[in-house]
């Protein structure tokens, strides 16, 4: 059996691969050493074949219809990590290759390569974008035929000897990450417009359910004047839905919203918002407590103030400190304070002991919304996201395009050498006096006083990095990953 | 303005002052979430009235209850502090003896109801005895550093209330400035002491509310969770300079006194002279608070016996705070006042009277819509049925006698169900629960008297003693005394011949006792043939058990009291107009103190059909019951939109009703069903 007949086979009854079997392979039966490299396609549904027809080469994926956008993502998987679907293409050739006897012809002189050959021809059409040079190259041998024969006498024994050889393999951790994908990953705005154009399912249902949520603000609103604080929970995005309660219910009065998904939000932030904004309040205060005494003095001085605190993800990483807790709880205990939050973490309640939960006087709500956290999240790295690193290249190109040409060599000089020394795990940095000479011999600097100039340019923008090493010289540094300096060289070399 | 922003994470908006202006009260949001707008302002005050009123007893009751320990607490300080003003005069007693006095204050394993108890105290503290009080927690106190910088922070601030408005500036400066030793803690006693000896006779009223160099009195509100050795360094620095200004600590236990001395190690807890005070149990705090609030007919609104058991719940299953359990009740009144469109009779009788003549006709058809309210006029003549269905005013006067018997019963059902609860209390193994609201909610649950449990509570009454039985008579002659009920003077005459019957009953028995036994005259007959039939007769009269006029009489008793509770623990969803007085949607409650954020998750995710499905009931084609199509027969041209009717069938009401189609849709219990 060659792997090329797989092909054929796979050619005949394709069969859509999930992305769950792909994570699955991620996972496990790593153990088994088979050829690398290649694999065969088993998508079974004609639609998805057609489809997939069209698709010439790499680029063409990215114009596949977001709705196979998962399948693409899986493809792309079998693709590069064959290995992993070893196992079944076991069975599939095994018992494809039953079928197939009839309709081709194998010789025993026929040389691999013909037949790998011969069978690209017949599913060229469907997996064109796995026919590189380097695919066909990393085809191993095949299981001779004579054993195969064999095999196919005994399939049940094969199969008990399948799950013989699995059961007693030791689970091995793999190293197909999404690093070794050769599918570049997708940036930010793709993947955005991907998810934007695959319709909502149930909409309908989920716009009603939000609706009953939306009778209920005024309910809420007399609860919050009532002394009572409301937290809403359950599944989906509550974002819209505190967002309409602000925008329907509290055009008239003081407001603060807070973003609690937001990086770098501390409770120190929205103390000082209330402090500065709300009370008008110019001064600065010794601690987060003696500021917190100072709002619930004029909160208690003037009964006239009022002010609605809505906080979106009251549970988010920033704010689920004891301390922070503690300080919101004191907050929202004010009569003249009405807490409205939300909080999605599955343990969120265990932030609150009894003395904060009866300082919050909690009234809870249960708003399943089924909506995406599309605005909590967008602050965080997707996997599948090349986010960092756009971010630093572009803002490598950025500061470097407003330096003069000398400068920009002086940092090309400093970036090629580093990508030299990648595979050097103890790369200290270039020495000083190493990229001095360097960059004299480039012309371009004439004295060691001009490189220092350029170089402290570089690290007021944080380009680079300096550290003395054990022998009290100086060594420098960028402190970007390596394929965005790789991207970075690539794009100044099409500039110039 | 967006709340977006990659730079920040706060948003305030200020609406523009022209804006503010037309600001919506509480009362605005409580009509404009109600469907029905009927009298929902009324409802809204008569809300508020009741929560304000259940506020003020609450914290009345815990007044009441604190009051004892606090007055002991006084008095100990009183006591030590004496002691101090004595030993400013004996110069060698006071060097010898380094004894701190503290209050040791058991409290039990409950944090958030505390905090009450100790504000409640130092106030109390600082009205009647002193203006010094430090109250500091575990957690603000890491190092003995931290500890004297919140004790002198604490200190100095209360000093700055009494002190005048132009010390407070120069309080507030030096105060950050002040190195927190003993030592200036001492100067500062010494120079606050003297600056309110030399005060003007204009300020002498908040002096003189205060003792002669009032003592600093240091609470540790949570003793245990404090670090051994921050406690061990407080007692003995201060234990060094307790002659020089009086210092009282009390420290508020969780667990039990013998935390003292594990704690502190015996040289330090020597240098301690440790008095115990006992707080009440929360269990009888709530206790009392049932007692005082819900098992009165004081207020208005009543709890039914699930909503009552969620509550109980979440108070022992879950924090043993009667904070939490108070401010459950305040809930149901909101919810109550909220979603009841009738509630607006929810409120004295009198008032309540007056309010029937000026309901609305869609109020009217509110009422008739009332389950029980249908039972009630399923129970009368059709003339009247009809007349009650179709014409406001019987309605109305109707509802107003419903009201008056409701209030009637309620009247009755409380002492007699404390009557109950005296008898069965004291029965062993308490077959009705221990707790009078477990007898309550027993007997609002169903008919009491056919449960097992007070079938067996029974049995045992029946076997109680004669002492026992005459101390309960009296309780519960005294318990029907003084409850305000108008049927209850023939109720406590019966009683009292009870009593009067047990009484004669001790004098029949001396002489009894002194009328010779059948085993004495046993003995006296030797006649073989009248032995052999007195033993006959002895086995006979032993079998039949022939009751003793004791026993006769306890039965009595005992059937007498089964009899009252027949007729007065009817459980209150039999009545008429109960909804109206009584709220009963526990799953709201259960929702919003009690959240399950777990299970949402699980269900959402698992099966999210159960949120997204259509909530539109399932409409079928149903045969009539020949009982329904008699009362449609009977009253065709009478029923019109929107009407209510009463039917064998449990269809609560008439949603449609067109002639054209001759087409009836119902709404029963769960599902629509159209009758053709």
């Amino acid at each position: 059996m060659s792997l090329a007949e797989c092909r054929s086979a796979g050619a005949l009854e394709v069969k859509f691969v999930p992305d769950e079997d792909v994570l699955r392979h991620i996972a496990d039966d790593a153990g088994v050493k088979v050829q690398k490299g290649k694999s065969q396609l088993i998508v079974n549904t004609k639609r998805f074949v057609k489809k997939l027809e069209a698709i010439s080469d790499d680029e063409a994926q990215e114009i596949l219809e977001e709705k196979n956008y998962v399948a693409v993502l899986g493809l792309c998987g079998e693709g590069t990590w064959g290995t992993g679907t070893y196992h079944r293409c076991y069975f599939g050739r095994f018992f494809l290759s039953q079928r197939l006897e009839s309709e081709s012809e194998y010789s025993a002189s026929c040389s691999e390569e013909e037949e790998v050959e011969e069978a690209q021809k017949e599913v060229s059409t469907v997996l064109s974008h796995q026919k590189t040079p380097a695919k066909t190259k990393a085809v191993s041998t095949p299981p001779s035929r004579k054993t195969l024969t064999k095999k196919k006498d005994n399939m049940n024994n094969l199969v008990e000897e399948y799950f013989e050889a699995h059961s007693s393999s030791k689970v091995l951790t793999s190293d197909r990450t999404l690093q070794k994908l050769r599918r570049k990953r997708l940036n930010q705005q793709t993947l955005h417009d991907l998810l934007q154009k695959s319709p909502l399912a149930y909409a309908a249902e989920i716009k009603e359910l939000n609706q009953q949520y939306e009778s209920l603000f005024s309910k809420w609103m007399l609860q919050l004047h009532l002394g009572f604080n409301i937290v809403l929970y359950g599944l989906g995005s509550k974002h819209d839905l505190l967002e309409k309660f602000r925008t329907s219910m509290l055009q008239d009065s003081v407001h603060l919203v807070v973003n609690g998904y937001f990086p770098s939000i501390t409770v120190k932030s929205v103390l000082n918002s209330i402090t500065e904004e709300v009370l008008d309040h110019i001064g600065t205060f010794r601690s987060p407590l003696d500021q917190l005494e100072f709002i619930m003095k004029r909160f208690k001085e003037d009964s006239s103030l009022e002010l609605y605190v809505l906080i979106h993800n009251l549970d988010s990483q920033m704010l689920r400190g004891e301390r922070s807790q503690q300080i919101l709880a004191q907050l929202s205990s004010l009569p003249s304070i009405y807490l409205i939050a939300s909080i999605d973490h599955i343990n969120a309640p265990l932030m609150w002991d009894q003395a904060k939960q009866s300082l919050y006087n909690w009234l809870w709500y249960e708003t399943t919304t089924f909506s995406p956290y599309v605005e909590e999240t967008s602050y965080e790295n997707s996997l599948l996201v090349q986010q960092s690193g756009s971010l630093a290249l572009s803002s490598l190109t950025h500061v470097l395009h407003s330096l003069t040409p000398n400068a920009r060599g002086i940092f090309r000089l400093l970036a090629q050498y580093q990508l030299e020394n990648k595979d050097n795990a103890s790369y200290p940095g270039l020495s000083f006096q190493d990229f001095y000479q360097q960059c004299r011999e480039a012309f371009l600097v004439n004295s060691d006083l001009t490189l220092r100039a350029q170089l402290t340019e570089f690290r007021d923008h944080k380009l680079i990095r300096t550290k003395r090493g054990a022998d009290g010289v100086e060594y420098l540094l960028i402190p970007v990953d390596d394929s965005t300096l790789t991207d970075f060289l690539e794009k100044e070399d099409e500039d110039v | 303005m967006s709340t977006r922003s990659l730079s920040k994470g706060c948003f305030v908006f200020k609406p523009s002052p022209k804006r503010r202006k037309v600001s919506r009260t509480t009362a605005d949001y409580f009509r404009e979430g109600n469907s029905d707008l009927e009298d929902s302002e009324l409802r809204f005050a008569t809300c508020q009235s009741l929560q304000k009123q259940v506020k003020s007893e609450t914290e009345q009751i815990e007044e009441e209850l604190n009051e004892q320990l606090f007055d002991n607490l006084v008095s100990f300080l009183r006591r030590s502090h004496s002691a101090f003003q004595e030993k400013t005069t004996e110069w060698t007693w006071r060097t010898k003896s380094r004894e701190i006095p503290t209050a040791a204050l058991v409290l039990g394993v409950n944090v958030t109801d505390h905090d009450f108890t100790f504000r409640s105290l130092s106030e109390v503290l600082q009205n009647n005895v002193t203006p010094y009080i430090a109250l500091l927690e575990a957690k603000d106190c890491p190092g003995i550093k931290n500890l004297m910088q919140k004790l002198l922070g604490q200190l100095m601030n209360c000093c700055i209330d009494v002190g005048s408005s132009e010390e407070e500036d120069y309080e507030q400066v030096s105060h950050t400035r002040v190195r927190c030793s003993m030592t200036s803690l001492i100067n500062w006693y010494e120079s606050a002491t003297k600056r309110t000896d030399s005060e003007t006779p204009g300020k002498k009223r908040t002096s003189s509310r205060h003792w002669q160099s009032p003592p600093v009195v240091v609470i540790f509100k949570d003793m245990e969770s404090f670090t051994t050795k921050v406690l061990q360094d407080f007692v003995v620095i201060s234990s060094q300079h307790i002659g020089e200004f009086p210092l009282v600590l009390i420290f508020g236990i969780a667990t039990s006194p013998m935390i003292i001395h594990s704690l502190l190690p015996h040289s330090v807890s020597s240098l301690l002279c440790i008095e115990l005070f006992q707080s009440l149990s929360c269990k009888d705090h709530l206790s009392t608070i049932i007692d005082k609030v819900l098992l009165t007919t004081q207020f208005p609104l009543k709890l039914s016996e699930k909503v009552l058991q969620v509550l109980i719940n979440i108070f022992l299953y879950h924090d043993f705070s009667v904070q939490n359990f108070i401010k459950g009740f305040q809930l149901c009144i909101v919810e109550h006042f909220h979603s009841n469109p009738l509630s607006i009779l929810c409120c004295q009788l009198e008032e309540a009277k007056r309010r029937v003549n000026s309901l609305s006709h869609n109020q009217c058809e509110n009422v008739r819509r009332l389950p029980s309210f249908r039972r009630y006029v399923e129970s009368q003549v059709s003339e009247k049925q009809i007349a009650l269905l179709t014409a406001d005013s019987s309605l109305k006067e109707a509802v107003r006698k419903l009201l008056e018997d409701l209030n009637v019963y309620h009247e009755n059902y409380f002492p007699i169900l404390r009557c109950l609860h005296v008898f069965t209390s004291s029965l062993p193994k308490y077959p009705l629960g221990k707790q009078i609201r477990e007898l309550h909610c027993a007997c609002l649950e169903n008919r009491v008297w056919e449960t097992e449990e007070y079938e067996s509570s029974l049995q045992l009454a029946r076997m109680l003693n004669k002492s026992d039985l005459v101390t309960m008579l009296q309780k519960c002659v005294e318990i029907l005394v003084s409850s305000p009920g108008r049927e209850f003077d023939e109720i406590v005459e019966r009683l009292k011949e009870f009593l009067t019957q047990f009484q004669k009953l001790e004098e029949t028995y001396q002489e009894r006792d002194e009328s010779v036994s059948p085993q004495k005259e046993l003995q006296k007959k030797t006649n073989l043939y009248n032995l052999q039939k007195t033993l006959l007769e002895l086995k006979e009269s032993r079998r039949s058990k022939k009751l003793t006029k004791f026993e006769m009489l306890r039965f009595e008793v005992v059937d007498y009291i089964d009899s009252l509770v027949r007729r007065y623990l009817v459980p209150a969803d039999h009545k008429t107009l109960h909804e109206i007085v009584y709220f009963n949607t526990a799953s709201v409650l259960r929702e919003h103190l009690n959240a399950a954020p777990r299970i949402a998750l699980h269900t959402a995710l698992n099966n999210p059909y159960s949120y997204l499905k259509e909530s539109s009931p399932v409409i079928y084609f149903a045969k009539c019951e020949p009982e329904v199509r008699f009362i449609l027969r009977r009253s065709t041209h009478k029923i019109k939109c929107h009407s209510v009717f009463i039917d064998p069938l449990k269809i609560q009401q008439v949603v449609t009703w067109s002639i054209s189609s001759s087409l009836l849709r119902i709404v029963s219990g769960q599902e629509n069903v159209i009758f053709g």
